[in-house]
């Protein structure tokens, strides 16, 4: 990453918790018993026109409403410029067409899906929808997607100082997709409780989906904000090694760490990595883990940056849900670590 | 101050081609690509013409040296890598080197032949099918076989997908992150792209002909293109030079219409100047445009306008080279990158080809003829796509 604080002026979140313009948003703790953590909708009224919803898949709506809600958080109507990151892309519309295309041997086919499965739909619609002409990138590097989405907005803001960037991570849960990542060892086969997924250790992880959106900028805002000081992403087929690197990642950046928000998931495989981490250098901080909230999705990042800074920005603390073993006392210096397979990465925050 | 990301060579395979020397040959002797689809298994191939790489995946993978299962996309992105990597393959110690892709279709060519199986019964379908659908899983198969990981993504925005894959690459090595990269995409035909375009009505049922009054559509290409691309640093340690450079970029949107332009190419217009200012260029410096012009009455109707426009009515050499290669997506803005460095090098301005009638709401005739022995020092080559993404890439000799 560049030297550069990147300010986090707004946040939206549609999830498998609820959305972040509920009053309630991540109050309670959640209860389940389920296979995937489908992403509960808000009412989307205020956010899109009735003719427009009647047609967008659940990616676009989601994607819509969480940016809608982050601009409103941001006070703007409109970004400078937009960044996304999505692994599937538009799953729903994709698989609707192929289906057709198959089941009608090619032949009496129609548009609508085929538009709305680009990869680059929800940013485009977004921009689409808020008239904006500036800079527009999707990015679809599997574990890394929202990762890229967040170092392209630095190398934007580099060139174009002082604009405002929306910035997202974004997938959505298909019964394809479902089946598929269920086969990779990725998505657990049977059902799991909130507390299988912050305490178990399972074959494969709780299936999730979700959207979170950031109004992002390189100029200090005057109130409270989480800004990112640096993002550190690799990839890395041995656990062990994964934990060795990032150790000496944080080492390296001689903080004093107040909390980590683990992307721990109760996937045996991913335990093991956590756990290096848990009992060594973080042995003496706060944890905290969120994919009982939201599962276990390629772009889970995302959302787990979104449940910070939309704690800091109301000024409430980390839900005690959430936390690992003792909370923390004071938030200054914040790290988020996630992995999705062999896609690691750490999120190094401060609070200003 | 940022470094220049210099241009060091090249890799490309395509209708036209198998590497950059086959496509210049193609290009300087008016040879299509354009044809019957033999490979693509698809009810449309007596009625669509496609720009399809002429050879079977078994073939194409023992080119690339890498595993037949690989969906197409990925043996195509690694015969283009192989070609642009070859010249400084063994001397890259220590250098910092990415590799930025952009792909739209991924494994869709695997998926849309077991997907019926797969869901009726997922295990009854080799999951080797399925298991690199994602656009990401492509890039990442040619990314391990050639060993590049200090920073390796996928940009997928339709038609301009590798137009900001060569952006952000030029931006990374401008601000040091990375000493090398390699920059462009690629995309195979499958059946899911050729049916969703058909059911756009935007294909023609004959060779497409660009920028041209009676046009009809587009025609599907398939190919990957790339650029290798080196800070001054790089290059002096690789013992290598370079002709030319990234000069200027720039991405915009549309925001008229999920799949179509808006009449007067305002997206377009943006892309285009704003590219010209990041290369401190004004338009009477550029002295060939490598045209989206897909073909279709929209597109070429608006990038017309919005060239009419920006260029004030002082056209340089214009041409669309999708009549050779057919509309590559994907990998469109790697290959005309590729195209525009061999512009810049051999002194060449392409034919447009089957051109016939001029448009009537744009006053400028592209290219018709080959010219050999120009000066081109700048080139701008452009890229809009579905999303209102529109992307302009500006080329230097330097």
């Amino acid at each position: 990453m560049l030297s550069m604080e990147l300010y986090i002026t707004g946040t939206g979140i549609v999830s498998g918790a609820g959305n972040s313009g509920d009053e309630s948003f991540l109050k309670e703790a959640p209860s389940y018993n389920t296979v995937k953590l489908l992403c509960i909708e808000p009412d989307y009224k205020a956010y899109i026109p009735p003719m427009q919803l009647r047609r967008m898949s659940k990616a676009v709506r989601i994607g819509i409403g969480a940016s809608k809600m982050c601009m409103e958080s941001a006070g703007i109507e409109k970004p400078d410029a937009i960044s996304v990151g999505t692994a599937m892309g538009c799953l729903a519309d994709t698989e609707v067409f192929l289906g057709k295309m198959i089941a009608q041997d090619e032949q009496m086919l129609t548009p609508t899906a085929f538009i709305q499965s680009t990869h680059n739909t929800v940013s485009g619609q977004i921009a689409l929808l808020a008239g904006c002409y500036g800079h527009n990138l999707t990015y679809v590097q599997r574990g890394h997607s929202f990762e890229h989405a967040v170092i392209n907005t630095q190398l934007y803001l580099a060139d174009n100082p002082h604009q405002q960037m929306l910035v997202g991570g974004i997938d959505e849960l298909t019964d394809g997709s479902f089946e598929a990542l269920k086969i990779a060892g990725i998505n657990r086969k049977e059902n799991s409780t909130p507390a299988d997924v912050l305490n178990g250790n399972t074959h494969g992880a709780i299936a999730g989906e979700g959207a979170a959106f950031f109004i992002m900028t390189d100029a200090k805002p005057a109130i409270p904000a989480v800004f990112i000081k640096d993002v550190y992403a690799f990839t890395e087929k041995d656990t062990a090694t994964a934990a060795e690197k990032l150790t000496a990642y944080i080492n390296n950046q001689s903080l004093s760490i107040d909390a980590v928000m683990l992307g721990k998931s109760g996937d045996e495989k991913s335990n093991a990595f956590y756990q290096l981490l848990r009992s060594g250098v973080f042995a003496n901080t706060s944890q905290y883990a969120f994919k009982h909230l939201c599962g276990e999705y390629a772009t889970a990042s995302a959302f787990a940056l979104g449940i910070l800074t939309n704690a800091i920005a109301k000024g409430e603390a980390l839900p005690s849900h959430c936390a690992l073993n003792n909370e923390a006392s004071s938030l200054k210096n914040l790290l988020l670590v996630n992995h999705y397979m062999h896609y690691y990465s750490c999120f190094v925050l401060q609070i200003v | 101050m940022k470094q220049a990301a210099y241009i060091v060579n090249t890799g490309i395979i395509t209708a036209i081609g198998n590497d950059t020397a086959a496509c210049l040959d193609a290009l300087l002797h008016s040879r299509t690509g354009v044809g019957k689809a033999e490979y693509l298994k698809t009810h449309w191939s007596e009625e669509l013409p496609v720009a399809e790489v002429k050879a079977s995946n078994e073939a194409l993978a023992a080119i690339a040296g890498v595993d037949t299962k690989w969906p197409r996309t990925a043996i195509l992105s690694a015969i283009a890598v192989k070609e642009a990597m070859q010249p400084v393959a063994d001397k890259l110690h220590g250098l910092k080197l990415g590799f930025f892709s952009a792909t739209t279709v991924g494994g869709m060519d695997l998926t849309e032949n077991v997907y019926k199986e797969f869901k009726e019964d997922s295990s009854k379908v080799d999951f080797d099918n399925i298991k690199n659908h994602e656009c990401g899983a492509i890039t990442e198969l040619v990314a391990n076989h050639f060993g590049i990981n200090d920073f390796v993504t996928t940009i997928s925005t339709a038609c301009s997908s590798s137009a900001n894959s060569i952006m952000m690459a030029a931006q990374m090595i401008g601000n040091g992150m990375l000493d090398v990269a390699i920059a462009g995409g690629a995309d195979s035909l499958s059946r899911f792209t050729l049916n969703g375009f058909n059911t756009l009505m935007i294909l023609d049922k004959q060779p497409c002909q660009p920028f041209d009054n009676n046009r009809r559509g587009l025609n599907l290409g398939e190919g990957a293109g790339y650029l290798l691309l080196m800070s001054e640093k790089a290059m002096q340690q690789c013992g290598t030079t370079a002709d030319c450079k990234v000069s200027g970029y720039a991405n915009a949107n549309d925001a008229y219409h999920q799949t179509a332009s808006s009449p007067d190419g305002t997206g377009n217009k943006l892309a285009m100047g704003n590219a010209l200012k990041v290369a401190n260029l004004q338009p009477a410096d550029i002295n060939y445009i490598n045209l989206h012009g897909t073909g279709t009455a929209n597109n070429d109707s608006s990038e017309g306008k919005a060239i009419e426009v920006l260029f004030d009515g002082k056209v340089p050499a214009a041409s669309s080279t999708k009549a050779y290669t057919g509309h590559t997506l994907g990998a469109a803005a790697g290959v005309e990158a590729v195209f525009s460095v061999l512009s810049i090098r051999h002194g060449v301005v392409y034919p447009n080809l089957r051109w016939e009638t001029q448009m009537e709401d744009v006053s400028f005739k592209p290219a018709t003829e080959l010219q050999q022995g120009v000066a081109i020092n700048h080139v701008l080559s452009n890229s809009f796509g579905f999303g209102g993404n529109c992307s302009s890439l500006v080329f230097s000799k330097c």
